[in-house]
């Protein structure tokens, strides 16, 4: 798990420019679905065909997009001037390492002089190492993207830290369930939808559902924790299993599908723990009001320190939200 | 710069001329839609309106490329509405009370002309609030907001208000069409934001229909309603005809401006349609973005990147409504948007005409 983990987290993506992403998944994923397609936004989509045509139809959705940065404008000193895409916190992302998706590196760094309080887009700048716009400009255009270097190692205690684990550790789930399900034959129509856009305001995932019609659908994504230093309080801790979502800012979810979702954990002894997140919004809410709706549910990976570059999960999370999904699609 | 004709420069700068003129704030565009329904008739084009009340003219391709199976379906679309005012109160002095329809800095409005609609017709006023030497020290150093301003309609008392106004009635700016500057290059106006969409696209329907050009695709031109309080009528547009490709045409603040910083100014009046690569409520098709800027420079037509991420408009709504679509917008760089003098350099309004055209002619819509 670890490996198809790194292998998917170190592809760039950021909203928009999924392609790469994309790319990826459809190449692991052919073997596992019986029909893929990308939609007019870029959605991935993997169907693994029901038993019968009337079957129903189940809807699992991880975002393949990343947080990041657009070059917008270039100083006559060659420092490329850049606007946030998707929630940047540029406390956790100032004087970082950045990427290009042409592979060119840079700093991210903040205008010399100000202070952590004013940190935002327009006092900060990417340092390419260019002593000119000209030189600049040969390396970066306006519109080229970065984001902080995709990467991520191991902790102790089956633990992993690094980015984008949000929401490419989901991405890793849907791929792991279709593994296991690839060989059997399910009453459900399966279409594992790896999104795009969800980063800016979960534009991806409802159009991906409007063409789909889910009757259920689940969401594979990070959710915030309580048990870190000084965190606000929440219930979700790492290593505590599976969370299954209850409501966020965005969604209330389905009762009757988290209760059932809950039971079939105690039932196959898989660790779960009820997640409701005060401040985030998660594909789900789109998912869930496209066209005329669905039964709507999201199984979440806890996570430390979301959207910065050491973000970290647990892998026992990981492997029971897997197990979760597959005992629910083959009860 | 070819494919200009210049025959039809005038009249496109006075088609732009009359939009403006029109009383349309976000929710009143029916006499901006009555007027472009009866231009294009003039021009033999039927048109259509819809609940919400936007505008539609369906133009079914054909020729080489077109596939009547399965057509590739492309709407193009303008908002009528401009940003404007609402009666609140009528105070027992024969002042009116106002809100803002849509986003309007408080700045831009002490000592404006307003137009209100009233149920006899047109009333005339100006906004006004406490003189200087009754303001506090702190007033004096503070902008004046909205609930302590007023337009003084020139009434005695309640009653006489009354007569000409209610609560809930409309307004707009007040304001000329103006062509000013070295050659008369650029243009002063209300509700430039976005009448020069308006404008753009009936020019480019009535063009391709003097020239009898099918296009291999079918075109859905939309003149929609109620984006400046929200974007509504563009994805129900979008709901109803599904394209797999939309071109909205939009006025972008510029800020080319003193006392903004380089990295800040969003695009440059003059330097031709602003081709937004991300905003607030969109991320533009890479594709499209890219054969935009493309045709520019092939075609010669002036075409800018938009430099600074701020704002939105009816792509916003489009491009996830229903299947979600494939979208660019083009805007016109303005300065002082959603101000009584919304102003442009003329020549931005050809680049666009252009630019929009060339792009419905020549690039390759893909099912």
């Amino acid at each position: 798990m670890y490996s198809l983990i790194k292998q998917i987290v170190c592809c760039p993506g950021t909203s928009g420019s999924e392609g790469a992403t994309a790319e990826l998944l459809s190449d692991i994923m052919k073997d596992r679905s019986d029909e893929i397609y990308r939609d007019r936004l870029g959605n991935l989509i993997c169907r693994k065909k029901g038993r019968s045509e009337n079957a129903r139809r189940v809807l699992l959705c991880a975002h393949m997009d990343e947080i990041g940065f657009i070059a917008t404008y270039i100083e006559n000193s060659g420092l490329i001037r850049i606007a946030p895409i998707g929630g940047i916190n540029f406390t956790a992302s100032s004087y970082s390492e950045v990427i290009f998706e042409n592979g060119v590196a840079g700093v991210l760094v903040p205008d010399s002089g100000v202070a952590a309080g004013s940190f935002a887009a327009d006092v900060f700048g990417v340092d390419i190492g260019a002593s000119s716009a000209a030189e600049a400009s040969r390396r970066v255009k306006i519109g080229d993207r970065c984001a902080m270097r995709q990467t991520v190692r191991r902790l102790g205690g089956g633990r992993i830290c690094g980015r984008p684990l949000d929401d490419r550790v989901g991405c890793a789930i849907l791929a792991e369930i279709a593994e296991k399900l690839a060989g059997t034959e399910t009453e459900d129509d399966i279409y594992y939808v790896f999104s795009v856009q969800e980063e800016v305001g979960l534009r991806g995932a409802g159009p991906a559902a409007f063409g789909i019609r889910p009757d259920v659908a689940l969401v594979y994504d990070v959710t915030g924790t309580g048990d870190t230093a000084g965190a606000k309080p929440m219930e979700v801790k790492l290593g505590g299993g599976a969370a299954i979502k209850l409501r966020d800012s965005s969604v209330i979810c389905n009762p009757g599908l988290a209760d059932e979702l809950a039971k079939i954990g105690k039932e196959k002894g898989i660790k779960t723990q009820f997640e409701i997140l005060r401040a985030g919004g998660t594909d789900t809410a789109a998912i869930q009001a496209s066209a005329s709706g669905c039964i709507a549910g999201a199984i979440s990976i806890p996570c430390r320190f979301i959207h910065s570059g050491v973000e970290t999960v647990d892998l026992a999370d990981v492997k029971a939200c897997v197990d979760l999904t597959v005992a629910y699609l083959t009860k | 710069m070819e494919n200009i004709n210049e025959n039809s420069r005038p009249s496109g700068i006075e088609l732009l001329r009359t939009l403006c003129g029109i009383f349309g704030p976000c929710g009143n565009e029916e006499r901006v839609r009555d007027k472009i329904a009866d231009i294009l008739k003039d021009s033999g084009i039927a048109s259509e309106k819809d609940r919400i009340g936007n505008l539609f003219v369906k133009i079914p391709g054909g020729g080489e490329g077109y596939d009547p199976e399965n057509p590739v379906k492309i709407m193009i679309s303008a908002h009528m509405d401009e940003v404007g005012f609402m009666v609140r109160d009528i105070d027992a002095d024969g002042y009116i009370r106002f809100i803002c329809v849509g986003g309007i800095d408080p700045c831009v409005l002490c000592g404006k002309r307003v137009v209100f609609m009233g149920a006899e017709g047109e009333v005339k006023g100006v906004i006004a609030s406490k003189a200087i030497h009754h303001k506090t020290a702190e007033e004096r150093t503070t902008a004046v907001k909205i609930e302590n301003m007023y337009v003084d309609i020139g009434a005695e008392d309640y009653e006489d208000a009354s007569r000409w106004l209610a609560v809930g009635d409309y307004g707009r700016f007040d304001s000329e069409f103006v062509r000013f500057g070295i050659n008369d290059a650029f243009i002063k106006a209300p509700a430039i934001d976005d009448r020069l969409g308006c404008a753009v696209i009936i020019e480019t329907l009535k063009r391709l229909a003097s020239e009898g050009k099918k296009l291999p695709f079918d075109l859905i031109a939309g003149f929609t309603v109620r984006e400046e309080i929200g974007k509504s009528g563009a994805g129900m547009a979008a709901r109803r005809f599904l394209p797999d490709y939309s071109v909205v045409l939009e006025s972008t603040a510029v800020a080319d401006l003193p006392d903004v910083k380089p990295n800040s100014r969003v695009a440059a009046a003059g330097g031709g349609g602003v081709i937004s690569l991300l905003d607030r409520s969109t991320i533009y098709d890479a594709d499209l973005v890219s054969a935009a800027l493309e045709l520019g420079e092939k075609k010669g037509i002036p075409v800018q990147i938009k430099k600074y991420l701020s704002g939105g408009n009816d792509a916003g709504s489009i491009h996830k409504s229903a299947y979600g679509t494939a979208c660019l917008a083009i805007s016109a760089p303005s300065r002082y948007i959603h101000s009584a003098a919304n102003v442009i350099c003329a020549e931005d309004y050809f680049s666009i005409r252009e630019l929009v055209y060339a792009i419905l002619t020549e690039h390759s819509f893909k099912k």
